[in-house]
């Protein structure tokens, strides 16, 4: 009755709960760590933190506590992790859009994705699934395309606000299937799945995690997920290749320090990280979340760096292009 | 900020008084930001802009505030009630106070400056009381916020590092 | 399952015991582990409520961590528990210092302060906390009756819908005046203005930032909210040395009388039909419920004029109506999956680190857990009351310390509470900036209450206009098109006139008289 007793010992704790835990340990960590997570409280980066987070306290014996800045997109959040102190006690857990969309995004970006960071490691990825609302008659994504194509002037797509992994990933299948549907902007995630579950916007491009729940209970249509296999919790929607596009997209969360920051820690941080990617009950969580943990080469600071340049690389011209396009409002 | 009005007790009503004060206070409002907006597009009937709500609230607040001086100059309005200095200043500069040594300084210099700052709005304020109160107060504060609630405020950075 | 099978299961699941032996002595004692954690919730939520400036997305994400070690069922309940108790720690704050932890506490300060003012907080408190307890049960109820049917009503709203709603509410805003109605409609219209401060959704273009990215997010209520009220109430506190003294002298009844209870009574089942069936529509349609509430006893009222100056059911009211809504608004976070506001935001965040996916199936793949949840918010009422009216006697003796001790004390929280909410300086120099702007209000003559008002609704109105046009490319004709939206504009050209024909034909009747 073990978590019995966790259970009451948390809850007669609760006002009293001390600080660190006792063990000392020579070197890094000595003292609580800060994980800076530019977006919310329960989002879905803020989710991958804190599970890594916490196996890291575990592990490394010194409380790994997220500190939520959100603000501009995450910018934010980022700039405080750039301009932080290199000495190990602050880390930062950036996204696909803080990390690589940012500077075609924001004029004035305080901090450089590709070169001011050490980069740690890739934390997860979520492929991005294709979604309508539910009434659209269309029983695959090539039809799905037809009928968006055929009804071109009425159409319209949501997203989570520009900057948005939705409203990125939106612009580029948008670009590649050449539609142009009225883009509906919303704040956040919940509304814009709101409207869809209603039926309100005809279709989303979004993160997996976000969008299972509904799947699942039938309120919206899956199409196709953009990633190389299918998903284990969305096991009956098949690949965008099996669809019969090429269309891959997935976010991704990933960690990483203030430049500077010493290489016996990063390595130490990489070490903590790598043990709680391979711990099974984490494995498990991921697949839930409809996650997949980076493995072999992508794991550690190389495969962050391939990773943010080939993505910068991707969603360049897509974004100028986007921006560039936008009609002119006087 | 400091504008005292001599109200005269003979005649109540003036025509530069708190409904004067009033209007002015929402043109300037209203000319803030529509500087602040300048740049953004109003945007057609068809396709809203990102300026339309801003600056369309700041003519109709521009509007009122004329209307309010209008009225004020035809049929005059209570006079102005003279502004505390020492309190806005005291007050609202150990909040500013607060700001600025939060991170560097932590919670346990920023908690008893700010207190004892404030505290010196109130004429009535006693060394022997306020002294103890804001160290006692701070230690609680940070008992509370810092170690039951894990909240991330800097404790004392110049001290402890964190 | 009928309804009595519902709630049963969900009262099994609450107050189950578990069996824990002590390691002192060896016995093996029962616990009610879920209900222990509800109490837990419920206090830990209420004092950190009672905080100035710390409302209940704080108080949440400051204690979601500490739930990560619990079992599901007691976890949630927990943050339930802690969800609850803010708001009503919120209202606390709002009746003994006039300020409003959330934007649904914003009407409690008009008259709930007031009340203090005149020595009546302790009835203040206690007939919100009676209302809160009335409507929870009620809501409850109501969820457990019709809960899911209602999501299907919420599933009708659109954009032009909600934008058709937030009209009405701000239309609302304007009767609720008390003073010159020309300034209350000003302090909207500048509320609606300070409510687009912040990176624009459809361009990303930065609108009257000024270049601070901290703000690119737009202003925090809690900001807005402590320099207007809290900060400025300080401020004019600080002149009239006599007058706050005098006040603090009083202590009056702990609980209000029997003519305040009869008198409450009718405002509270209205309170508590707006709140349920305004916290059902997602997208924070529950925002509106307490002053739609107010407005609407203000206006039924047999002396509207007591409205602003201590009238209980200008507290019963909107108490009832806000704790209705936030009952109610975990309907679409339970049933759909989807989180109507910010809180049942981080509610979905708990439960999904707690491999909870909520939506459909969770009410038939674990209906444990749903019913659980909706009997947990009965239990978690009920210890609200317990905790808060004994408290109450405390709050009320905290309003005796002298001013000199307790306003450096409500700087200090506040600033603490405001720093807490971004880890941003920026915000604290904010707070003080409105803190200056709500004693010029103050001293010109302004109401602050509508600008927070216009500020909480204007942004939401403004989303929703652009969405519903932009869905259909510029077409204005959708507003009145989309039949839900037709029948709010028409609700709210009505009260317009309502408004405005007691005014007209007063002047009428001057001219006619002169």
């Amino acid at each position: 009755m073990s978590i019995t007793r966790r259970t009451l010992a948390a809850a007669l704790a609760l006002p009293l709960v001390a600080a660190a835990t006792p063990a000392v340990s020579q070197g890094y960590p000595t003292k609580p760590v800060t994980i800076v997570v530019p977006f919310a409280a329960g989002g879905p980066t803020d989710v991958i933190a804190r599970l890594i987070g916490d196996h890291m306290t575990r592990t490394l014996g010194q409380q790994f506590v997220v500190e939520n800045v959100g603000g501009a997109g995450g910018s934010t959040g980022m700039t405080r992790v750039a301009t932080a102190a290199p000495d190990g006690y602050t880390l930062g857990v950036g996204n696909m859009g803080t990390q690589s969309a940012a500077p075609f995004l924001y004029q004035n970006l305080k901090y450089d994705p590709a070169k001011g960071f050490e980069q740690i490691t890739i934390l997860n990825y979520t492929p991005q699934t294709i979604v309508s609302r539910k009434d659209i008659p269309a029983k695959d994504l090539k039809e799905l395309l037809v009928h968006l194509k055929a009804n071109e002037a009425k159409i319209s797509y949501g997203h989570a606000g520009v900057g948005s992994i939705s409203h990125v990933s939106g612009t580029l299948f948008n670009a590649q299937m050449q539609l142009k549907p009225a883009l509906v902007a919303y704040r956040g995630t919940n509304p814009a799945l709101q409207d869809l579950v209603a039926g309100k916007i005809d279709y989303m491009v979004d993160q997996s995690l976000n969008v299972i729940p509904q799947i699942k209970s039938g309120t919206i249509k899956a199409y196709a997920v953009a990633a190389p296999a299918r998903l284990k919790s969305l096991p009956d929607v098949p690949t965008t290749k099996e669809a019969g596009i090429d269309f891959i997209f997935s976010a991704w969360n990933a960690m990483v320090a203030p430049k500077g920051t010493p290489a016996d820690i990063t390595k130490k941080l990489l070490e903590a990280v790598a043990k709680a990617l391979d711990d099974p009950a984490i494995v498990a969580k991921y697949e839930e979340l409809g996650s997949t943990a980076p493995i072999g080469d992508d794991r550690g600071p190389a495969g962050l760096q391939k990773l943010v340049d080939s993505e910068m690389a991707r969603l360049a011209p897509a974004l100028k292009a986007a921006a560039a396009a936008e009609p002119p409002k006087q | 900020m400091t504008e005292t009005e001599q109200p005269d007790a003979a005649a109540p009503k003036t025509h530069f008084g708190r409904e004067f004060g009033a209007g002015l206070f929402l043109l300037a409002i209203a000319a803030f930001a529509v500087w602040g907006a300048w740049p953004l597009a109003f945007g057609q009937l068809s396709g809203i802009g990102s300026g339309l709500m801003p600056k369309s609230t700041a003519v109709i607040t521009a509007g009122f505030g004329a209307l309010l001086i209008a009225q004020s100059l035809i049929s005059g309005s209570a006079p102005l009630e003279p502004w505390s200095v020492r309190g806005v200043v005291l007050v609202l500069g150990a909040i500013a106070l607060f700001a600025a040594t939060i991170r560097p300084l932590g919670l346990a210099f920023a908690g008893p400056s700010a207190i004892l700052v404030a505290s010196l709005a109130d004429p009535s304020t006693r060394a022997r009381e306020i002294i103890p109160f804001a160290l006692i107060l701070t230690a609680l504060s940070i008992a509370l916020f810092k170690f039951a609630l894990r909240l991330p405020i800097p404790l004392a950075p110049p001290l402890l590092g964190y | 399952m009928d309804i009595l099978d519902k709630l049963s299961l969900g009262f099994a699941t609450c107050l189950q015991i578990v069996w824990v032996t002590d390691p002192l002595l060896g016995i093996t004692w029962p616990i009610p582990t879920t209900l222990l954690l509800c109490f837990m919730g419920c206090l830990v939520g209420t004092l950190i409520g009672v905080l100035p400036g710390v409302g209940p997305i704080a108080t949440i994400a400051m204690l979601l961590p500490i739930t990560y070690g619990l079992p599901p069922v007691g976890a949630l309940i927990m943050l339930a528990g802690i969800y609850y108790g803010a708001q009503y720690g919120g209202s606390t704050t709002a009746i003994l210092v006039n300020i409003p932890g959330e934007a649904t506490s914003v009407v409690t300060t008009l008259d709930g302060h007031q009340m203090a003012r005149q020595g009546r907080a302790g009835a203040a408190l206690a007939i919100a906390a009676i209302a809160s307890f009335i409507a929870g049960t009620i809501a409850t109820l109501v969820i457990a009756a019709v809960g899911q049917p209602l999501t299907r009503v919420a599933l009708l709203f659109g954009p032009a819908d909600y934008f058709s709603l937030m009209v009405l509410g701000l239309m609302l805003a304007v009767v609720l005046a008390q003073g010159s109605v020309p300034k209350a409609i000003a302090m909207i219209v500048v509320g609606i203005m300070l409510s687009t401060v912040g990176t624009d959704l459809e361009t990303g273009e930065e609108r009257l930032t000024f270049g601070w990215t901290e703000i690119s997010d737009g202003i925090d209520f809690a900001v807005i909210a402590m320099g207007l009220f809290g900060f400025a109430e300080i401020l004019r506190n600080l002149e009239n040395p006599e007058a706050r003294d005098v006040v603090r002298g009083k202590i009056g009844r702990l609980m209000p009388t029997g003519a305040e209870m009869r008198q409450s009574a009718a405002p509270i089942a209205r309170g508590t039909l707006l709140g349920s069936i305004l916290g059902i529509l997602p997208g924070n349609g529950a925002v509106l419920a307490p002053f739609a509430s107010y407005t609407i006893e203000k206006k039924l009222a047999d002396d509207p004029s007591r409205f602003g100056k201590g009238a209980i059911e200008g507290v019963a009211g909107p108490e009832a109506a806000n704790n209705a809504g936030a009952q109610t608004a975990f309907i679409p976070l339970l049933v759909l999956g989807i989180p109507p506001n910010a809180v049942m935001a981080l509610m979905l965040g708990a439960m999904t680190i707690k491999n909870i996916v909520p939506g459909p199936e969770v009410i038939t793949k674990q209906p444990a857990l749903f019913w659980g949840m909706v009997v947990s918010m009965w239990l978690g009422n009920l210890m609200l009351l317990i905790i808060n009216l004994p408290l109450i006697g405390l709050w009320v003796r905290l309003l005796k310390v002298p001013y000199r001790l307790l306003f450096p004390a409500i700087v200090l929280f506040c600033s603490i509470g405001i720093y807490s909410i971004g880890n941003n300086p920026l915000d604290i120099y904010l707070a003080a900036a409105f803190g200056l702007i709500g004693y010029a209000l103050i001293k010109l003559g302004f109401e602050p209450a509508p600008l927070l008002l216009g500020f909480v609704l204007g942004r939401l109105m403004e989303e929703r206009m652009r969405q519903a046009l932009a869905r259909v490319r510029g077409d204005y004709w959708t507003f009145v098109q989309e039949p839900l939206s037709l029948a709010f504009l028409i609700i709210a050209l009505v009260l317009v006139i309502i408004a405005v024909l007691p005014a007209m034909r007063r002047s009428r009747e001057k001219a006619f008289v002169e």
